[in-house]
């Protein structure tokens, strides 16, 4: 064989390899994207869409200064601040997250870094890790998981970078490890779920629960508020499914169609996010299913689940704000000018039903 | 079913013709070319990291940089284990989620020692890769399909083990596990030594060693391998069992460097490794590829990584656009550099 021929066609197989590689590593990307018919949302601030905290005045939880911290004072406008999101800007939460931090960040003409780890929670460490590396002074970071956050929480002390987290919780010592937590009340959000749920079906019958992305303490607290009220106050409501399918619209579609083969007879689906509640929505329509034949109950408040309320496929949604950029900074500066913070910074959500659906639309995200 | 009955030892040399390994007699024109193939992949990596730190002045810091290192360490680990397969023509995509397991399983272990914690996931990982292997040499099902079913089993084993993956086990923080993934060696984390370490391991077998011979010989041409005697389906079966290995270990220096098993890592860990290992030269055809190309091409996956956080302000869908981007200049670049070498 001469050398030269098998050469060539090995040169162009790597070059058909790598393109194969490339189109893998874009398609991966692209697959997970979803489309989304919703106007001009996230970007819009309605006045009254900004996040309320429940408990005001401090409250009585621990509080943090940063003489306990570590650190020194500074003046949050000559600062630069790194902001991690999680999961890609493509559900309605995290479009109206980002743009919330973003246009808090413009607002006070602080400069802001972002990253986005696509939902890899190794990117999201090395995400934290570059913008500390690219000076980032104070961090808003929205953990994709609970733990492992060891390698950032290291770096971060070592510089006395004040840590804000937002919508989930690390898990790791408040005041020492990270400043604080920014988000609602999920075991709250569970339990009013639950009482809408038990409204909604009469209290008797067999129900499903479509749980979220594991590792997280959403999910684990959204379940346990739901699972213990309906214990407590509907022992006549059997939670008789269970699935994680991680908060993405298309799971929850697969898995509710699923669900009503395996059982025709279930009367309520409790989804802990909205997308999955819609997919849920997607499957039953194409099951030709009446609204309102099988009761969902969602959490988040984003447009489109409250207008299925207003189209009768979704008995209600207990709303999670996602607009933490005021509260965020708000945060961070008091922090960072020396004041104290309260280490659990709780905010007051609202929710939706049949009567408010219609006039509070414009409020959803 | 492959025909690997002729083990008879060779005493001759293997045909690693196209191993770029320098054999005696190759013409001159293949070794430059073996040489730019590999040397592709450094020259941009090269270009990469100057246009990065003439761009941002953030990027070549040693903070920075030492970072890069410890991070990708982890996927390095994987890639060089997938460089084995890849070079007998297979693929293994089992590998992301025998991370996550290797991680989690080695994080329950932790609780039982340092041997426990790396030994177990070892153990189950191997397993895994040794079944991989099994199936794949002994039954002739294709790569794809039975490390496809693995991926989905071990992550489901994971799942099992961790209430659906919401229990995250976690490592103290002083035992000697924990310092394999903390600690430091001259200002470098411990886990780039290691990795460095099986990096050297790695290509001293894959070029110096008998086996090494077989991994080529197989992925150049399977029939003709096992007509002059390389015990194919052995081979296989060690390629596999390798990649296996190398995910649970790397997985188990992961979960020392979080100090937990996190769940929900290593999805799509798999198409970041062969992405790795493709842009480091290595042929997905088989019979041709390099280990030290497979470093230098997570290296090249991390630094556009870090130029994107560098920039620091781009939307979640225009970071996957100049990601993907950036990734088809890479390889580009790389393979012209390949064709204008050999023509040279």
């Amino acid at each position: 064989m001469k050398p030269t021929a098998p050469l060539r066609r090995a040169c162009a197989r790597t070059l058909l390899a790598a393109g194969l590689a490339t189109s893998l590593a874009l398609m991966t990307g692209c697959a997970k994207s979803e489309d989304d018919s919703g106007g001009d949302r996230g970007a819009s601030q309605g006045k009254d869409a900004g996040q309320v905290v429940a408990s005001p005045s401090g409250g009585t939880g621990p509080s943090c200064a940063i003489d306990a911290y570590g650190g020194e004072k500074r003046d949050l406008k000559s600062a630069t601040v790194g902001f991690s999101q999680s999961e890609k800007e493509a559900n309605p939460f995290r479009i109206a997250e980002t743009a919330s931090i973003k246009a808090e960040a413009q607002q006070r003409g602080v400069k802001l870094l972002t990253a986005n780890a696509q939902s890899q929670f190794s990117k999201q460490i090395s995400d934290v890790q570059d913008l500390i590396a690219k000076g980032a002074d104070l961090l808003v970071i929205a953990p994709l998981n609970s733990d492992g956050w060891e390698p950032v929480l290291r770096a971060a002390s070592a510089k006395h970078i004040p840590i804000v987290t937002v919508d989930r919780k690390i898990n790791a010592a408040a005041c020492k490890d990270y400043v604080s937590f920014i988000g609602s009340d999920f075991v709250e959000q569970g339990r009013r779920a639950a009482d809408r749920m038990i409204g909604a079906t009469g209290g008797k019958g067999e129900i499903a629960v479509l749980l979220g992305a594991a590792g997280n303490n959403v999910t684990t607290e959204r379940t346990k508020g739901f699972e213990d009220r309906i214990k407590e106050k509907a022992p006549g409501l059997k939670i008789v499914f269970r699935q994680t399918t991680e908060f993405s619209r298309e799971k929850g579609q697969s898995v509710t169609e699923n669900l009503i083969q395996s059982r025709p007879g279930i009367k309520g689906i409790y989804a802990e996010n909205d997308e999955m509640g819609l997919g849920a929505v997607n499957a039953l329509k194409s099951a030709g299913k009446k609204p309102g034949a099988v009761k969902i109950v969602t959490i988040d408040g984003t447009r489109n689940a409250v207008q299925g309320i207003v189209d009768g496929w979704i008995s209600g949604v207990i709303e999670s704000n996602p607009r933490f950029g005021p509260l965020a900074f708000q945060t961070l500066d008091s922090f960072a000018r020396g004041e104290k913070v309260a280490q659990d910074i709780v905010i007051q959500d609202s929710s939706y039903t049949k009567d408010n659906a219609e006039s509070d639309l414009g409020k959803a995200y | 079913m492959t025909t690997d009955t002729g083990e008879a030892t060779m005493r001759t040399e293997t045909p690693a013709a196209r191993a770029g390994d320098e054999p005696p007699g190759a013409s001159r024109s293949e070794r430059l070319s073996a040489l730019a193939q590999q040397h592709g992949a450094l020259v941009t990596l090269v270009i990469a990291v100057i246009v990065a730190s003439l761009g941002f002045d953030t990027f070549l810091t040693g903070d920075n940089l030492k970072n890069m290192a410890l991070s990708s360490a982890f996927l390095a680990v994987v890639a060089l284990g997938m460089t084995f397969v890849v070079v007998t023509g297979g693929i293994d995509l089992s590998v992301g989620s025998l991370f996550a397991l290797g991680g989690v399983l080695a994080a329950w272990g932790s609780q039982y020692g340092t041997a426990v914690a790396l030994l177990l996931p070892l153990a189950v990982c191997g397993l895994v890769g040794l079944l991989n292997g099994l199936l794949i040499a002994r039954s002739g099902l294709a790569p794809f399909i039975v490390t496809l079913a693995a991926m989905l089993g071990a992550r489901g084993v994971l799942l099992a083990l961790t209430d659906e993956g919401s229990r995250t086990y976690l490592v103290d923080k002083d035992t000697f596990f924990a310092g394999l993934g903390q600690d430091s060696l001259l200002g470098v984390g411990v886990p780039v030594w290691i990795t460095l370490v099986l990096f050297v391991l790695g290509a001293v077998v894959l070029r110096r060693t008998r086996f090494g011979q077989y991994v080529y010989a197989v992925g150049g041409n399977e029939d003709a391998a096992a007509l002059m005697g390389a015990p194919v389906a052995r081979t296989k079966v060690a390629v596999y069992t390798l990649s296996a290995l190398c995910a649970g270990l790397a997985g188990a220096l992961n979960a020392a460097w979080l100090l937990s098993g996190v769940t929900i890592l290593g999805s799509g860990m798999e198409l970041e490794a062969i992405s790795a290992v493709v842009i480091g030269g290595t042929l997905l055809t088989g019979g041709f590829g390099f280990i030290s190309g497979s470093l230098v091409g997570v290296a090249l996956l991390k630094v556009i990584q870090n130029v994107i956080n560098q920039i620091g302000s781009l939307d979640s869908a225009y970071q996957q656009v100049v990601s993907g981007a950036f990734l088809a200049v890479v390889v580009v670049a790389q393979t012209w550099l390949g064709r204008r070498r050999r023509v040279l």
